[in-house]
């Protein structure tokens, strides 16, 4: 008979950044952030018969990869509205930045689907970055003939790419099926630049909230379809699909108070959008605290982190009024935020995260979207883009250590066994 | 397509960047935050005017889902209102105490919210049969309307069903913690043991939202 919470501990991974937690800083202004954690880094992995790796690499390894491409979306965004705003510091940075992330998504990629899959992959979604570019650059310089070049060009990427990834699958992923989840991409870009090319701050960023989401979970369609059947299975599993949603949600509050920072520390016209976005990621946490924990937690919950967000951008304001008092102010308020989550948290996971690791993550998670910030603010895009970068992977690898926390709390106190549910003995059978 | 560029693989995809991007660098139309071209860090620049963002604050208003009051099958002729069930003393997950009335499991998410909600009823008493007799043969697609108290009503769809033995009951996939928005009807099936007075399995229906 399997046990409640039996199934979390079974699937129960090693935490691979417990060390890196410890080696955050607490507060600290002059700590580095810490270096990222891959899972599996290396190639040293028990390859099953089933396919490459053991199911629980695969599924591992898969939820990375819908982190990857949930930030290949907004580094793709940075770029391209960077070059519509004609800012080259910007858009050498953030090519930079998203050049990386190809190279980790492809590594990842040739561990779960093999060397001869990334050959073939690799050109192609290269290719679909360039006419990216050169539809924003063309958005920039006005020309519809270029823009309406480069989208040819992305039609035409869409097609071989879904052709391909539909052979690579055999019969599971329907070539339209790919086809439509490639083209939504290409469209939630192509649509956010032309809104952010008109000023429409708010159209845009609420179009680059659907194309991060959507890219996220597309990670999963292509594990779920090219993956072999043992590895596919792990996927299905509830603290996988924990791990997979609150590694969204938390990743994209890393990215959406870079973006809401950026606003404040520069008082650019697109920060209420920014603000707007953040609010609704804030929502989208708080609901998942309900959905674990109840109501009054999730509303405690809700004061803790947008007291969190607040701070941070009175930080960015204070940046931009050059008012050192201010931020001073919001960086004692935000040590103050940072010992009541951990007390929160710790307290809503039973100690199964205690304090002082939680302490540390979140301040190190503060502290690196402060630096953040200054960079930006001094115009440093090259080190605002490597802590960014930095600040996305800690998040994420942070949203899995507490979807296993969270997991465990909650599957410790589910009811036990089948229910009782007939008395009579009136009806045999069923499927 | 793309030529044969030497190098490592980021700098590669910087260069084919560049290709595209460098001859047309300097045709920028001009948004949001002032145009850059000095390379290397600046001190930050001056801003003027209201600071937009000492507006800022974050939400605090957190709207729960309504409670389901209101249980609705029609491909099944079911209707019940919901009672609340948690759990007994041993552990298990309470039933509801009338045979024609179906309940929502207390503990777990409302329906419409992320995770999964669960609604439980029985197959049959021993007067006759219950709120869910037909649920084992409901066909997949079979819709299920749930009204809740704030007069909402959100709609789930059956994809499949299974049939399990108690004490092999699948904790983890119905009562789990994920974020996926689904529902859970549970009755019981399978064998009577007439010896204890119960069903030896239950049966799962698992639906998605429409």
């Amino acid at each position: 008979m399997r046990k409640p919470g039996e199934g979390w501990r079974r699937h129960s991974i090693p935490i691979l950044c417990a060390g890196l937690l410890a080696a955050l800083p607490i507060g600290s202004a002059g700590a580095a952030p810490p270096a990222p954690a891959t899972p599996g880094h290396g190639h040293d992995h028990a390859v099953v018969a089933a396919g490459r790796l053991a199911p629980s690499d695969a599924a591992d390894h898969a939820v990375r990869l819908q982190a990857l491409l949930g930030q290949h979306s907004v580094l793709a965004a940075d770029v391209m509205r960077s070059r519509i705003r004609g800012d080259d510091d910007f858009v050498q940075a953030a090519e930079a930045a998203l050049g990386k992330n190809t190279d980790a998504m492809t590594d990842l990629m040739d561990r779960l689907f093999g060397e001869d899959m990334v050959g073939t992959f690799r050109p192609m979604w290269a290719e679909h970055v360039v006419e990216l570019v050169a539809y924003a650059s063309a958005l920039a310089a006005r020309d519809n003939t270029a823009r309406e070049h480069a989208r040819e060009e992305l039609i035409e990427y869409e097609g071989e790419l879904s052709e391909f990834l539909a052979g690579l699958s055999r019969g599971r992923l329907a070539t339209a099926d790919a086809h439509h989840a490639l083209s939504m991409h290409v469209e939630h870009l192509t649509r956010q630049a032309d809104a952010y090319a008109k000023g429409d701050y708010l159209t845009a960023d609420r179009v680059n909230r659907e194309g991060y989401q959507h890219l996220y979970d597309l990670g999963l369609v292509l594990a779920e379809t090219l993956l072999p059947a043992g590895d596919r299975s792990a996927l299905r599993q509830p603290v996988w699909r924990l791990r997979s949603q609150l590694g969204k949600l938390l990743a994209e509050h890393v990215v959406l108070v870079e973006d809401v920072t950026r606003a404040a520390v520069t008082n650019t016209p697109d920060f209420d959008a920014a603000a707007r976005m953040i609010n609704a990621n804030t929502r989208d946490l708080t609901a998942a605290m309900d959905s674990l924990f109840g109501t009054a937690a999730a509303r405690q919950f809700q004061q803790l982190w947008g007291e969190h967000v607040e701070q941070l951008v009175a930080y960015s304001a204070a940046t931009a009024k050059k008012d050192e008092a201010g931020r001073s102010k919001a960086r004692a308020a935000l040590a103050e935020y940072e010992k009541d989550v951990a007390e929160f948290l710790s307290g809503a996971t039973g100690e199964r995260m205690t304090r002082p690791k939680l302490f540390e993550a979140f301040a190190g998670h503060d502290e690196m979207l402060l630096k953040h910030a200054d960079a930006y603010a001094s115009r440093d895009y090259a080190t605002a883009h490597d802590i960014a970068y930095q600040t996305y992977e800690h998040g994420f690898d942070l949203a899995r250590q507490l979807a296993d926390a969270f997991g465990e709390t909650v599957a410790a106190r589910l009811p036990r066994g089948g229910a009782q549910t007939g008395y009579g003995g009136l009806v045999t059978g069923g499927r | 397509m793309v030529g044969e560029v030497s190098g490592p693989a980021y700098l590669r995809g910087l260069l084919l960047l560049a290709l595209v991007a460098g001859g047309l660098a300097g045709l920028a139309g001009a948004q949001p935050s002032g145009a850059l071209s000095a390379p290397g860090p600046e001190p930050a620049p001056q801003v003027t005017g209201p600071i937009a963002a000492d507006r800022f604050r974050s939400e605090s208003d957190y709207a729960e889902v309504a409670l389901p009051v209101r249980l609705r099958i029609p491909e099944l002729r079911v209707q019940s209102e919901l009672e609340r069930l948690g759990l007994q003393s041993d552990g298990a997950v309470a039933v509801p105490k009338d045979p024609h009335v179906a309940g929502w499991y207390e503990h777990g998410p409302r329906p419409g919210q992320p995770g999964p909600a669960v609604i439980l009823g029985h197959v049959d008493s021993k007067a006759g049969p219950g709120i869910f007799a037909s649920l084992a043969g409901a066909p997949v697609g079979t819709q299920v309307r749930v009204d809740r108290a704030d007069g909402s009503t959100v709609t789930f769809r059956i994809t499949r069903i299974s049939r399990v033995p108690k004490d092999e009951f699948p904790t983890d996939l119905v009562y789990a913690p994920t974020l996926d928005a689904t529902l859970r009807l549970v009755t019981c099936g399978g064998g009577f043991d007439r010896s204890r007075g119960s069903y030896r399995d239950n049966v799962i229906a698992y639906a998605e939202p429409v």
